[in-house]
C-alpha cells in the first residue's frame, strides 16, 4: 500500500449506459484511492470496465452514482468550466490512439495545451514544449504534422502535451495499445521517467509488461476492483534489467493467476 | 427493393442536410412562384381589363371640342379605324390634405348601364358584388392614392373648377379599379362622381367662361382594324382629322400598359434575379452537402461495391435521396405561393391600383420548375462523379474515419498564445479551405445582391431624389416659377438668403404639337442637362430630343425629322437623341431655348428657375416662405411627385424581403455546412476538451471561422457590387425607361449588407456549434 497522500478518491462509483430500454451496468460500487506521485496501473480483461473507471475518475465521463473527490473536493458534480480548469491545471491525458489535432504540428499540439493554461507566458510555454519534445525524443519532428510522423513519435508528443502544464496526475488509457514492441517500451520508459521525477500516473493496460512500471496494480473484473498489488517502485539496475524485470513480471503474473486472469 | 432500402437508410442518415435542401427549395419556389404569378397575372390582367373596360388601341385625351360626336365620327370614318368610343371627362386640378396634384384629375361619371369599372370593398380585400350608387358629394378614387397622398375613405378632395372660390369638394366614398391610370406611377388620375355633380361642375365651367380653371373633354378610345400599325394610325388620324387641334395627349395601349406595369415589371425583374442568386446559393449548399455526405459514406459505399453495387447504382440512390428533398421542397413552395401571391397582391393594391389575380400561371411555373429540376439533376450527377473513385480497399483502410484535409507543408499562420482562438480558427480555415468555400461563395452572392439592392435604395434616396432625377428632364433641388408682380430676381434673392445657389438653369414646359400630336416640350436653357439615353442632346437650334415613348408612338429614330408647331409658328427639327423624362407618362420632347424660340413666344412667366442649393435641407423652409410671402404669384416645386412614395415603399418592402431571405438562407446554409464540419471534427473537439478547452471557447472558435469566411466573401461581394451595380442596374433600368443610374452610397450603406451577412453567419454558426456541448471526451476512448 502506498503511503503518499490521497489525491483522487472514487467512492461507490457506479456507471451504467442506457441502451434503448435496457440499462447496461459497467461499474458497480467501485471504491478507489489514487495517491500523490504514485504510478497506479489498472488491469483487467477486455470489458472489465477499466477504461470506463479511468474516464469516470478523470471527470471525462459522468458517473451514475457515487462520488469522485480530488484533494478532498467533490469533482463529480463540477460544471464544464470547472472541469476544464481542472483538466488544464491538474490532469493530463494520454490515449490509446494518439489523438493529436491533425492540423497542428507536434510542437503546436503540445504548446496549445500550455497556452490554454493561461498562467505562463508564451515564451515559457514554448520553452517547456521544446524541452518536453526533446526529452520525449521527438524534438526533430516538432514541426511535423501528426500524419507525417510514426505512431510512436505521435504518442510521445501526446505524452509531452499531457504534462506541459505540470499536472498532478496523468491518466493514460492503454498508451501502448496501438504501438509495436519497441515503441511501446520507449513510451513506457518515458512515462516511468516522468514518474521518477514525481509525476503521478494512472494507467490502464491489459499488458503485463506495461504493468511492470507501476508501483501499485489494481485488478478489475465485471466492473469491480477485485484486488490490488503493491510492487514498489520500479528500479533501474545497471545491466541487470532483464532479470529484475523477469522477477517483477513473475510476481505480477502469479498474482494475476491467483485471480484467474 | 434494394434501391428503396438504401434510399430509406440514406434519407435517415442525412435527414439534416436533406431537410436543409427541402427548405432551400421551398423558399426558392415560393419566391419564384409568387414573382411569376404577380408578373404574369398583372400583365395579362391589365390588358384584359383594359379591353373589358373598353379602352382602345389608342386613347386620345381631348378638350374643348365643339362637336365631339362629329370628331369621333370623323375618326371612325377612317379605313384603318374599326370604331371610336367616347368617355366624357372634366379636367381639373385638385388638392388632397393640402397637397396639390401635379397632374389634372379627370372627373368621370358612369351611366347607370355602364359596367366599365370594378369597385373594391372598403378594406380592399376584394370587389363589391354590385356597382354602388354614387350619391352627390361622393367620389370614388384609385387605391393608389393611398400611397400617393395618404388618402383614406372619408377624406376630402377639392377640385379647382373656377377662380375666386369656384371649388368643388367631394368626400371619398370608396375605391375603384382603374386599369388605365390606376398605378401610382401615373400622375393623372380618374375620379368617379355621380351624374348630378358632374353636370353641376359642367354648368360651373360654362357659367364662369374665361374664369373657369377646369375644362371639359373626353377620352376617345380608338379601335384599330389592325393592331400592329398603331403608330401608322396615329399619323393617319393627325393628317386626316381635326383630332390634333384638341388633343391633350394620345397614348397607345402598349404605352399605357407599360406605365401601369412599370413598377411590377421592375421589381419582378429584380426579384427573379434574386431568385437566381438564391438558386445558386442552394446549389452551393447542395454541392457541399453532397461532397461531405459522400465523404462520410465512403466506407458504406466501399462495402456496397464489394457486394456488387455499381457506381451508377450508387449515384442513382444519391440522386433519388436528394430529388426527394428537392421535389418535395418545390411542391411545398408551389403550394405556399398561392396564399403568398394572394397576400402580396392585396398588399400591392395601394401602389399598383389593381388587384392582381392570385391564380398560379401553371405553364410558366411548370416550365421554370422543370428547368430548375433539370439543372439540379445535372448538378447532382456532376457532384456524385467522385463515387466512381471509391474502391472497397480504400473504404476498408479508412475504417470509417472521416479524414480532415491534410494541411500541406505551407502553414499560413502560427499558433501562438496571443489571440489563440482566432489563430486556431484561422488554421482551421487554412487547412480545410474546401469545407468553407461554399460559405464564402454564399456570402459573396448574398452580399453582392443585397449591396446591389442597397445601392439602388441609396440611389433612390429617402425622398426618392434619384428616381426624380431620372424622371425629370434635368436635375435640380428646387424650382421657382413667378407670376404677376413678382420678379425672378426677387425670388432668387429670397432663396439666396437661406443658402447659397450653386447652379441654376431655366426650364419651360409649353405645349407644342409634333407632327400634329400635342406634347409637352421641356425647353431648357442648358440642353446638356437632359438625361440622354441615346444619341446626343439638342445643342443646335434645329434639333430636338424625344423620349423612348414618343419615339415608339411616332415611330421615329435618331436622325429622323419631325414638324413641331408652337404658338408662333412651325419648324422642322432633327431628332438628335433619345432622352429620359417620365413627365406626362413620357409624352414629351426636349428642346433648347433657342430652338423653341423659333416657334414659340417668349414670356417671363413661362420660365421656371431651377436651382441647386448649397444646403439642400432648407428647401422646405424656402418653399414655405415663398408661398407665404407671394401666394398665387409664385409656384415652387421640389424634386418630387406623389407616385414616388409608392416606389419608395415598394423598395422598402423589397429590401426587407431580401434581408428576410438572407436571414433564412444564411441560417439554412450555416446549419447544413456547420453540421457536416462538426461531424467531421468530433475527434478534434474531444481532444480540445480533454486538454481543457471549454465548449464556449470551441464554439467561439467555430463561429470565428465562419466569421472570417463571411468577411472574405463579403469583401468580394462589396467589391463586385461596387464594380458591377451601376452597369447591371442601368441595363435593367433602361427596360423601365430610366437611363441615368449611378449609385454613390456612403461608407455605412456600403458596409451594412456585409455587416449583416457576417453577423448572421457568425451568430448562426455559434448556435449551430451548440452541439459541441454534447461532444463528450469519451469519443476518444479506446475501449
Amino acid at each position: 500500500m502506498s503511503t503518499g497522500n490521497v489525491l483522487l478518491q472514487g467512492r461507490h462509483i457506479c456507471k451504467s449506459y442506457q441502451q434503448g430500454n435496457k440499462s447496461n451496468s459497467v461499474l458497480h460500487d467501485v471504491n478507489i484511492e489514487i495517491y500523490d506521485c504514485d504510478f497506479t496501473v489498472i488491469m483487467g480483461s477486455s470489458g472489465a470496465g477499466k477504461s470506463t473507471l479511468l474516464y469516470c475518475l478523470s471527470g471525462m465521463d459522468s458517473i451514475s452514482d457515487g462520488k469522485v473527490l480530488y484533494q478532498g473536493e467533490e469533482i463529480s458534480g463540477y460544471r464544464e468550466k470547472q472541469m476544464a480548469a481542472l483538466r488544464i491545471k491538474e490532469f493530463g491525458f494520454v490515449f490509446q490512439q494518439t489523438h493529436l489535432v491533425s492540423n497542428l504540428t507536434l510542437f503546436e499540439n503540445v504548446a496549445v495545451a500550455g497556452y490554454a493554461g493561461g498562467e505562463r507566458t508564451a515564451k515559457e510555454v514554448q520553452g517547456r514544449a521544446e524541452e518536453l519534445l526533446t526529452r520525449m525524443c521527438v524534438g526533430d519532428a516538432a514541426m511535423r504534422f501528426p500524419s507525417q510522423v510514426s505512431g510512436g513519435e505521435a504518442q510521445r508528443a501526446a505524452i509531452a502535451r499531457a504534462v506541459i502544464n505540470h499536472p498532478s496526475l496523468v491518466f493514460a488509457d492503454e498508451p501502448t495499445g496501438a504501438l509495436n514492441k519497441s515503441n511501446s517500451e520507449e513510451v513506457l520508459g518515458l512515462l516511468l521517467g516522468l514518474h521518477q521525477d514525481g509525476q503521478g500516473i494512472v494507467m490502464v493496460t491489459h499488458d503485463v509488461r506495461a504493468a511492470l512500471y507501476g508501483t501499485r496494480i489494481l485488478y478489475m473484473e465485471d466492473g469491480k476492483i477485485l484486488d490490488e498489488l503493491a510492487i514498489g517502485e520500479y528500479e533501474e539496475k545497471d545491466g541487470k534489467e532483464t532479470s529484475y524485470q523477469k522477477a517483477r513480471e513473475k510476481k505480477i503474473t502469479e498474482w494475476l493467476s491467483a485471480l484467474h486472469w | 427493393m434494394e434501391y428503396f432500402t438504401l434510399w430509406r437508410a440514406g434519407t435517415r442518415r442525412h435527414k439534416g442536410s436533406l431537410a436543409g435542401v427541402f427548405l432551400l427549395m421551398l423558399f426558392i419556389n415560393l419566391a419564384l412562384g409568387t414573382v411569376l404569378t404577380l408578373w404574369n397575372n398583372s400583365g395579362s390582367y391589365i390588358r384584359s381589363e383594359m379591353r373589358r373596360a373598353g379602352f382602345g388601341d389608342l386613347t386620345a385625351w381631348v378638350h374643348d371640342v365643339p362637336e365631339q360626336v362629329r370628331l369621333a365620327d370623323e375618326i371612325a370614318g377612317l379605313d384603318e379605324v374599326e370604331r371610336v368610343d367616347s368617355q366624357r371627362v372634366i379636367y381639373a386640378d385638385y388638392t388632397i390634405k393640402e397637397q396639390e396634384s401635379d397632374s389634372q384629375g379627370q372627373l368621370i361619371h358612369l351611366a347607370a348601364e355602364e359596367d366599365r369599372y370594378r369597385f373594391f370593398l372598403d378594406d380592399l380585400s376584394g370587389y363589391q358584388e354590385k356597382k354602388p350608387e354614387i350619391a352627390p358629394g361622393e367620389i370614388y378614387v384609385s387605391p393608389s392614392m393611398v400611397s400617393m397622398f395618404g388618402l383614406q375613405i372619408g377624406d376630402e378632395i377639392n377640385f379647382a373648377v373656377a377662380r375666386s372660390g369656384g371649388n368643388f369638394s367631394f368626400q371619398v366614398k370608396g375605391f375603384y379599379e382603374d386599369p388605365f391610370m390606376g398605378s401610382s406611377m401615373i400622375g393623372m388620375k380618374g375620379f368617379l362622381v355621380c351624374e348630378a355633380d358632374w353636370k353641376e361642375i359642367q354648368r360651373m365651367i360654362q357659367e364662369r367662361g374665361k374664369n373657369a380653371l377646369a375644362r371639359e373633354g373626353a377620352m376617345l378610345h380608338i379601335f384599330s382594324d389592325d393592331r400592329e400599325s398603331v403608330s401608322d394610325l396615329n399619323r393617319m388620324m393627325n393628317e386626316n382629322t381635326a383630332l390634333s387641334q384638341y388633343t391633350e395627349f394620345i397614348h397607345s395601349e402598349d404605352a399605357i400598359a407599360g406605365f401601369m406595369l412599370i413598377l411590377q415589371n421592375a421589381f419582378s425583374g429584380l426579384l427573379i434575379a434574386f431568385v437566381f442568386v438564391l438558386l445558386f446559393v442552394a446549389m452551393v449548399a447542395l454541392g457541399h452537402s453532397l461532397s461531405s455526405g459522400i465523404e462520410a459514406d465512403t466506407v458504406n459505399m466501399g462495402i456496397l461495391k464489394t457486394v456488387g453495387f455499381t457506381t451508377g447504382k450508387l449515384r442513382q440512390i444519391q440522386l433519388m435521396q436528394y430529388l426527394t428533398a428537392i421535389v418535395s421542397g418545390m411542391l411545398a413552395g408551389f403550394v405556399l405561393s398561392v396564399p403568398v401571391s394572394r397576400i402580396a397582391s392585396e398588399k400591392m393594391i395601394t401602389t399598383t391600383g389593381i388587384h392582381v389575380p392570385a391564380g398560379l400561371p401553371f405553364e410558366w411555373i411548370l416550365l421554370s420548375d422543370l428547368a430548375v429540376l433539370l439543372l439540379l439533376i445535372l448538378f447532382i450527377f456532376m457532384k456524385t462523379e467522385r463515387i466512381r473513385h471509391i474502391t472497397p480497399m480504400m473504404a476498408i483502410r479508412r475504417d470509417g474515419q472521416v479524414q480532415l484535409p491534410f494541411p500541406g507543408k505551407k502553414v499560413l499562420c502560427g499558433i501562438k498564445k496571443n489571440a489563440l482562438y482566432f489563430r486556431l480558427a484561422r488554421r482551421q480555415l487554412a487547412t480545410a479551405k474546401r469545407l468553407y468555400i461554399s460559405t464564402c461563395v454564399v456570402a459573396v452572392l448574398l452580399v453582392f445582391f443585397v449591396s446591389l439592392v442597397g445601392r439602388m435604395d441609396s440611389w433612390l434616396g429617402r425622398d426618392g431624389k434619384g428616381m426624380m432625377d431620372a424622371f425629370n428632364p434635368a436635375d435640380h433641388d428646387i424650382g421657382v416659377q413667378v407670376f404677376g408682380e413678382l420678379t425672378a430676381g426677387e425670388a432668387e434673392e429670397l432663396v439666396s438668403s437661406y443658402t447659397g445657389i450653386t447652379d441654376s438653369y431655366l426650364l419651360a414646359m409649353p405645349n407644342v404639337s409634333v407632327n400634329g400630336t400635342s406634347y409637352t416640350a421641356n425647353v431648357i436653357s442648358e440642353p446638356k442637362r437632359f438625361h440622354m439615353m441615346q444619341g446626343k442632346t439638342c445643342q443646335s437650334e434645329d434639333e430636338i430630343v424625344v423620349t423612348e415613348f414618343v419615339a415608339k408612338d411616332m415611330d421615329v429614330k435618331v436622325g429622323d425629322r419631325l414638324m413641331v408647331q408652337g404658338d408662333k409658328g412651325r419648324e422642322e427639327y432633327t431628332v438628335s437623341g433619345i432622352y429620359q423624362c417620365a413627365n406626362d407618362m413620357g409624352a414629351n420632347i426636349g428642346m433648347s431655348r433657342e430652338g423653341y424660340l423659333k416657334i414659340g413666344q417668349d414670356n417671363p412667366h413661362l420660365w421656371c428657375y431651377h436651382y441647386f442649393l448649397a444646403d439642400n435641407s432648407v428647401k422646405e423652409e424656402i418653399t414655405e416662405t415663398l408661398e407665404t410671402a407671394y401666394g398665387g404669384d409664385v409656384h415652387v416645386h421640389e424634386n418630387s411627385w406623389p407616385g414616388l412614395y409608392g416606389i419608395i415603399s415598394a423598395m422598402q418592402v423589397l429590401v426587407v424581403f431580401m434581408y428576410g431571405m438572407v436571414f433564412v438562407f444564411t441560417l439554412i446554409v450555416t446549419v447544413m455546412t456547420g453540421s457536416k464540419i462538426l461531424a467531421a471534427e468530433t475527434k478534434d473537439l474531444g481532444i480540445y476538451k480533454a486538454i481543457g478547452f471549454t465548449s464556449t471557447k470551441l464554439r467561439f472558435t467555430f463561429a470565428m471561422r465562419f466569421c472570417l469566411t463571411a468577411v472574405a466573401g463579403s469583401v468580394i461581394g462589396i467589391f463586385l457590387a461596387a464594380v458591377c451595380t451601376d452597369s447591371l442596374v442601368s441595363a435593367v433600368m433602361k427596360l423601365a425607361g430610366i437611363s441615368n443610374f449611378a449609385s454613390h452610397p456612403g461608407l455605412g450603406e456600403m458596409l451594412f449588407p456585409a455587416g449583416v451577412v457576417i453577423l448572421l453567419f457568425m451568430g448562426f454558426s455559434y448556435l449551430t456549434a451548440g452541439r459541441i456541448k454534447r461532444v463528450a471526451v469519451t469519443v476518444l476512448m479506446g475501449e
